[in-house]
């Protein structure tokens, strides 16, 4: 017998919905940022990921790449940027710091904190993103004049971003315990 | 949501990895922001024939361009443009010139000068305008 779409159903666990929440809530997040003016190109607070962090911190690092590439997918679509110079530029920075935060994260011991992990993840989605436009756009080196800038915002962004996650953390600890 | 008791939230690796990141921020200004002393200019006109000038000899060089004489100055090491028969005088307003890769112009009077260093590649493959 023929099933017909209408009946057909995908079984979703409990890990597909946690990712479709935090996915849910990074990407307003991003839409909500991206709506906000910036002085220079590519300058953004980047709260979107730091429910990146928040996932990889609460439920690992395979959950955390869900929720990212599913973020920069989403939110391109909704953007309307999807394929676009400035989806690829997220799509490199996004895929650079779930790597380095991978790294991190699988260090024996964990001895690396929220703050130090997002610190990593923010100057490795800066660079990448510097390199990509690099590499695919604008092949001139006074791009990277504007490199050590962009890299104090990261620093910057990327501190006050680990030091709100690690507080955040401190505070939903009881909630998932209980 | 407190401020307080923030240096909690640092663990030993995120200290040393903010102390790091801090230093690699700070290096990155020096690496990327320092600027080479130019050591010759080119200086282009339509209505000349292309110059190479060191920028070692102080000396003023005419220039006929397609208005007609701009006056160029060369000294220690600089080089601007003194008069130029232009309305807008942008050219002299420019000021002195220094560094590799600057590159000034009075484009009514179709004149180009790009600095360069000998230590260096040419920043500019070509000028057109």
């Amino acid at each position: 017998m023929m099933r017909s779409i209408s009946n057909m159903q995908i079984k979703t666990n409990y890990q597909d919905r946690l990712v479709a929440g935090f996915a849910a809530l990074a990407i307003s997040i991003h839409l909500l940022e991206s709506a906000l003016p910036s002085p220079i190109p590519g300058i953004k607070p980047g709260f979107a990921n730091l429910i990146t962090l928040y996932v990889l911190i609460r439920y690992g690092w395979r959950l955390a790449i869900n929720v990212s590439l599913l973020r920069v997918l989403a939110g391109s679509l909704l953007l309307g940027s999807f394929l676009s110079p400035t989806f690829l530029l997220s799509l490199a920075g996004a895929i650079a710091s779930l790597t380095i935060l991978g790294i991190a994260w699988h260090i024996p011991g964990k001895p690396v904190g929220a703050v130090g992990l997002a610190i990593l993840a923010a100057l490795a989605h800066m660079g990448a993103q510097i390199m990509t436009a690099y590499l695919l756009f604008i092949p001139h080196s006074a791009l990277f004049t504007l490199l050590p800038l962009l890299l104090t915002v990261a620093l910057i962004s990327g501190t006050l971003g680990g030091i709100l996650v690690s507080k955040i953390m401190k505070r939903t600890d009881a909630l998932n315990t209980a | 949501m407190s401020w307080k008791n923030t240096t909690a939230d640092f663990s030993f690796a995120d200290k040393i990895i903010f102390l790091f990141s801090l230093l690699l921020v700070i290096t990155s200004y020096f690496y990327f922001w320092q600027s080479t002393p130019a050591t010759y200019a080119i200086i282009k006109s339509t209505q000349q024939a292309t110059q190479k000038v060191d920028l070692k000899n102080s000396k003023t060089y005419r220039i006929q361009g397609a208005l007609g004489i701009s006056a160029i100055e060369v000294e220690k090491g600089k080089i601007r443009f003194v008069s130029s028969p232009c309305n807008n005088k942008f050219c002299i307003q420019h000021g002195w010139q220094e560094h590799h890769g600057d590159l000034t112009a009075c484009l009514p009077n179709r004149i180009s000068i790009q600095l360069a260093s000998i230590n260096k590649a040419a920043a500019y493959d070509a000028i057109n305008f």
